[in-house]
């Protein structure tokens, strides 16, 4: 019989053990729970999505590269090559996701033995890397025990730890340790950093500028030897301008690639970062149309992921060609009669701040500019003279414009309801409380009366017709030294309305980074300011919105959006003629203007009487023409603000515009000249201006009448002034 | 007393055959992992020294009984943490001893192979746990909360200490394989539900909350805990791996693709497509199943649970508490192992560093399997000595 205790203890025990039986088979129910959950999932994935991984497979082998498809090229409208690319030989390298750096070295090396490369981009960096490199020992041995162990006890990560040992094995890199690194090896290293700054599978440009024809021969004698893995012979593309029109715009080259700033907008488009993008202008805002289509091709990796084989997919379409809207040989005399003019308003008097002229040209009905100049004097490295093009200036550059805009004023008074079609209004200088006078240029004295209708107005170009305009649209009315309020609705009224034509809102056109002019403050006290808004004295437009404003008048009140760009081809296949049209530009109605054809043919009307009426302001220029043509004029007095160092600085000055159309009855064109800081002496103020809205129409309907020699789709030559003067 | 058995009939064939089968298929899955060439060695030749290495040392753990393992126990368990301890302070210059690989300082670097001292004390640390759970119970033959409560703190104790040294290495794969042994001891070691329920409960309830708020409450977790945000990168490269370029995420899409493009019957031996870096150690089981598609894989799982099922039977068979305890650690040990190691490579897990046990490549943790599973051998191998001394068990 056993005591009590000992019985205890068997019983305890025996308990403990049908409880671990118990929970071991818990434990391994557990376990088969878990096994079964990973034969489950492992069903899902393999039986389930099987076929979904493999195809991810298949997919993830095809890669676009970088094959250098040509860019698309930027025509004339008259097929004249504006932007070409240049055949270059160049030889690349493409490195793998395997290859390793010692394996690029020896590559570099055996290339070095064929090609020459130039050395003076190889850094003090890149140097001391390739010492390292070539004396792996020696540089680690720099490094003290100590100091490996002072950086090893920093509380910083492995990899900040690394960077401080690379940089202090660097520090102490002599001179004449560098120095030990001879031509030959200097070269090995000029190639193998060309090498080493691309990204796997995008193939790098080791050398494309002067490759000899015998180097050249000698690489692609050599393509398939394993030594030279990974190189190539390629054929590549330098863009070259054939105009100095800065709207072409430009690109980057191959070695700049991307812009940081729109890395990953183009990453995510499937681009390299050794890409020439447009960086401006048309280049940049036709970027999409002009890049081509790279090939594609699907490599065949073995188990190690080392590519064996690459099979083309898709071969790739070279960047679609732009043919502009601009006839560069209406577009280069244009812009001679402006640089002409410029230069001898610059040699004339009171021309202390002239510096750019403009002239946009374009079609009313369809939008296509057929010109767009600015021309901007400068001072080359001797200090001489010179006319820069400074053509992007017609669609930044914002001035107050003056008298231009009074045909907007009369058909924002009508559609307001302040005017009546032929209303007659009498013009007399306004005297305004608090001593200030506001008058019409032509209609100096107090107290003279002169009865306008709306056309005599825009003839005449009063002011005063205007201001009750404007007036009327606040809900005042005129009276002798009577102070009036302006509300910043009033304001809204006439800027929504003068909006409408394209004045002070941005055009459309197909460039990139439009202005759209500057809207001076509302200021409650100073009612006057409003009568300044409606005689284009307050606001600032671009000539690219003037021209658009003029245009809507004369296509019937019809806003059309201007574009450079006329059609988009496919590349041409022969080389001799533009390939087949892609896409046409259609004309783009943006908006209709709010009033009857009555008051804009009553506009038009008008016009046409400034340039042949009595007492037309353009009467002197434009009067003898032998084409029906109509326009206005402006003048704006202002002070200068641009440059706070001139000694004008705060002086008044004058900014002259004209704007019109031809022919009257059935408009072709629509044009806008306009010249900042015409002058210093508001008294004397040159018809530069005019003269050169008058040259440049009779240039057009010249040119026009001159017999076309060859189809605009025939592939021509850019146009060159002293051949086809001597023609 | 001596059995009445002989020596062959002692052996447990079953085990062996079902680690000649895991030989089998280390080789050929290694063999194919390393096509690539990309090591520049061949190990296959080194994984089946490491296999005959291993065996000659379970015939000598077989030597030893049950009992002499209970005595060194501790011994064994302190000379694991003088390890980890010499380690922690060994140079770790380039090319000296302790030099960390991939960021972790976990190896001993010896003439002839890496030891990695974590794969051996998994197994001391089994049988310490062990011994001092079968003590327990021997001093304390009424169970009551209070004497339940003491036990977990002195198991807590005997994690804790092992457990820093491996986080500090760190290895966060095979702190957690001690964690996982230890969560199952507390249960087979017959501590009140009353108290593993709530605290298992707990446990789990804080591990979803802090799952959560890793996803919603980042700000929290690293303005007031003074985590770091990398931490969570783990976190998202696991649910979303296709939005985080990241090395980790690499590693999850390239096992994904590779397993899942095994489909049914896979590619074939070397047939892969797919490179899975770390294909012969970590991610081999990318290999099986990319070449042997779900068949393959299944079946190896199966091969697993085989041997879980196997290694439970012998702990139901045997007699003495400390035996079925070293033996419930074992079963809890390859079992986290192999859940771990499949399930991060199919998503089902974060990606941690531990290897698959028998198969991946590697000397260290081979032979730390072996280790443990030669001394389920020698308790087999001398089980039948106590079919007539019930009562010489508990001397």
């Amino acid at each position: 019989m056993k005591p009590p205790q000992k019985r205890q203890a068997t019983l305890a025990k025996s308990k403990l053990k049908s409880n671990t039986v118990f929970r071991m088979n818990i434990l391994f129910f557990s376990i088969f729970l878990l096994f079964s959950i990973l034969i489950l999932r492992l069903g899902y994935l393999q039986i389930v999505k099987g076929e979904d991984f493999a195809r991810a497979i298949a997919r993830t082998e095809e890669v676009p590269v970088n094959t250098s498809v040509p860019r698309g090229r930027i025509f004339d409208s008259e097929g004249r090559v504006q932007v070409d690319n240049q055949p270059v030989n160049a030889i690349t390298y493409t490195a793998m996701q395997t290859t390793k750096r010692t394996e690029m070295l020896e590559v570099a090396k055996e290339l070095a033995k064929l090609i020459e490369k130039e050395t003076n981009k190889v850094t003090l960096r890149d140097k001391q890397d390739y010492y390292i490199m070539l004396h792996t020992e020696a540089a680690t041995e720099k490094v003290t025990d100590e100091e490996r162990a002072a950086i090893e006890s920093e509380d910083i990560t492995k990899k900040e730890k690394q960077q401080k040992l690379d940089a202090l094995i660097r520090e102490k890199i002599t001179e004449k340790e560098l120095e030990s690194i001879t031509e030959e090896q200097l070269e090995v290293l000029a190639i193998f950093r060309e090498m080493t700054s691309g990204y796997a599978m995008s193939p790098q440009i080791i050398k494309n500028k002067d490759v000899t024809a015998e180097e050249f021969a000698r690489v692609s004698e050599r393509l398939t030897d394993p030594k030279l893995k990974g190189v190539n012979t390629i054929t590549d593309w330098k863009r070259t301008k054939t105009s100095d029109l800065v709207i072409l715009g430009s690109t980057t080259t191959p070695e700049q690639g991307i812009p940081a700033n729109k890395l990953n907008y183009y990453l995510a488009r499937d681009y390299s970062r050794n890409d020439r993008v447009g960086t401006s202008f048309l280049e940049q805002q036709y970027e999409e149309v002009l890049q081509g289509q790279k090939s594609v091709v699907k490599n065949i990796t073995d188990g190690r992921g080392r590519v064996i084989d690459t099979i083309p997919v898709d071969e790739g379409q070279p960047g679609k060609d732009l043919v502009l809207s601009i006839d560069t040989e209406l577009q280069s005399s244009l812009g001679n009669i402006v640089e002409e003019h410029l230069r001898e308003l610059k040699a004339g008097p009171n021309s202390q701040l002239v510096r750019d002229a403009y002239l946009v040209m374009m079609d009313p009905k369809t939008g296509e500019v057929l010109s767009m100049v600015g021309k901007q004097i400068g001072r080359d490295e001797d200090g001489k003279t010179v006319v820069n093009d400074y053509s992007f200036g017609a669609i930044t550059a914002a001035y107050p414009t003056g008298s231009v805009v009074k045909g907007a004023t009369l058909l924002t008074g009508y559609e307001q309801n302040a005017i009546e079609l032929n209303q007659v209004m009498i013009d007399e200088p306004l005297q305004l409380a608090g001593g200030d006078v506001k008058r019409s240029l032509f209609n100096q004295s107090l107290n003279n009366r002169v009865p306008l209708s709306d056309t005599q107005a825009l003839e005449v170009s009063s002011n005063v017709y205007m201001f009750k305009i404007a007036l009327a649209i606040s809900g005042n009315t005129y009276q002798h030294k009577w102070g009036f309020s302006v509300k910043a609705e009033d304001y809204n009224t006439v800027r929504n309305s003068f909006a409408q034509f394209g004045l002070g809102v941005p055009t459309g056109v197909d460039l990139p980074n439009e202005g759209s002019g500057l809207k001076g403050r509302f200021i409650a006290g100073e009612p006057g300011i409003f009568l300044n808004l409606v005689i284009g004295q307050y606001d600032t437009y671009t000539p690219m919105q003037l021209a658009q404003y003029i245009s809507t008048i004369a296509n019937d009140g019809y806003r059309m959006e201007p574009h450079i760009v006329k059609e988009i081809r496919k590349a041409s296949t022969d080389g001799k003629t533009l390939g087949s049209v892609e896409t046409v530009i259609e004309p783009k109605i943006l908006n209709r203007i709010n009033n009857t054809q009555a008051e804009i043919d009553q506009v038009k009307k008008g016009m046409r009487m400034v340039y042949t009426g009595n007492r037309g302001s353009a009467r002197s220029y434009f009067g003898d023409a032998d084409y029906t043509a109509a326009g206005k004029t402006g003048t704006a007095e202002i002070s200068y603000y641009d440059d706070s160092e001139s000694p004008f600085y705060n002086k008044p000055s004058i900014n002259t515009a004209h704007v019109g159309f031809a022919p009257y009855d059935d408009p072709q064109i629509a044009y806008a000249v306009l010249i900042p800081y015409i002058t210093t002496n508001t008294k004397a103020v040159p018809g530069t201006t005019h003269k050169i809205a008058r040259a440049a129409v009779d240039k057009y309907f010249e040119l026009k009448a001159k017999p076309s020699e060859e189809s605009p789709t025939v592939i021509k030559a850019p146009y060159n002034e002293e051949k086809e003067a001597t023609e | 007393m001596q059995t009445n058995k002989s020596f062959a009939d002692r052996i447990d064939w079953s085990l062996a055959f079902i680690l000649f089968l895991f030989f089998v298929v280390s080789l050929i899955a290694i063999s194919s992992a390393q096509t690539a060439g990309q090591y520049g060695a061949n190990f296959v030749p080194k994984q089946a020294v490491f296999y005959i290495v291993s065996i000659a040392m379970i015939g000598v753990l077989m030597y030893f009984d049950p009992d002499q393992y209970k005595k060194t126990a501790y011994y064994l368990y302190g000379f694991g943490i003088l390890m980890l301890i010499l380690l922690m302070i060994a140079p770790a210059g380039q090319g000296q001893i302790g030099q960390p690989i991939n960021g972790a300082k976990a190896w001993f670097h010896l003439p002839f192979f890496n030891l990695q001292p974590a794969e051996f004390m998994k197994t001391f640390y089994i049988l310490a746990l062990a011994k001092m759970a079968a003590a327990h119970h021997e001093k304390n033959l009424v169970k009551t909360l209070k004497t339940d409560g003491y036990l977990l703190g002195k198991i807590g104790v005997l994690l804790l200490i092992p457990l820093a040294f491996i986080m500090q290495q760190p290895d966060l794969g095979t702190a957690l394989v001690f964690i996982a042994i230890t969560l199952a001891l507390i249960v087979v070691s017959g501590i009140s539900w009353k108290i593993i329920v709530p605290s298992f409960g707990g446990v789990a309830a804080l591990g979803v909350l802090l799952l959560w708020m890793t996803l919603n409450m980042q700000e929290f977790l690293t303005s007031k805990l003074g985590l770091q945000p990398y931490a969570f990168a783990r976190i998202y490269t696991w649910l979303d791996p296709y939005s985080y370029a990241d090395n980790e995420a690499y590693n999850l899409i390239a096992a994904m693709n590779a397993i899942g493009s095994g489909e049914v019957f896979g590619k074939g031996y070397q047939g892969r497509q797919v490179y899975v870096p770390e294909n012969h150690t970590d991610f081999i089981f990318t290999v099986i199943s990319e070449d042997f598609g779900f068949i393959g894989s299944s079946t190896v799982i199966i091969l697993f649970f085989m041997l879980i099922y196997h290694l439970t039977k012998i702990t139901l068979q045997l007699k003495d508490t400390f035996s079925t305890y070293v033996c419930a650690g074992i079963i809890a040990m390859i079992t986290f192992h192999v859940f771990q190691n499949i399930g991060m490579t199919i998503q089902l897990l974060p990606i941690t560093g531990i290897p698959l046990p028998l198969i991946s490549y590697g000397g260290s943790s081979l032979i730390g399997n072996m280790l443990a599973l030669g001394i389920v051998f020698s308790m087999k191998f001398h089980h039948k000595n106590y079919m007539f001394g019930n009562h010489k068990e508990d001397e």
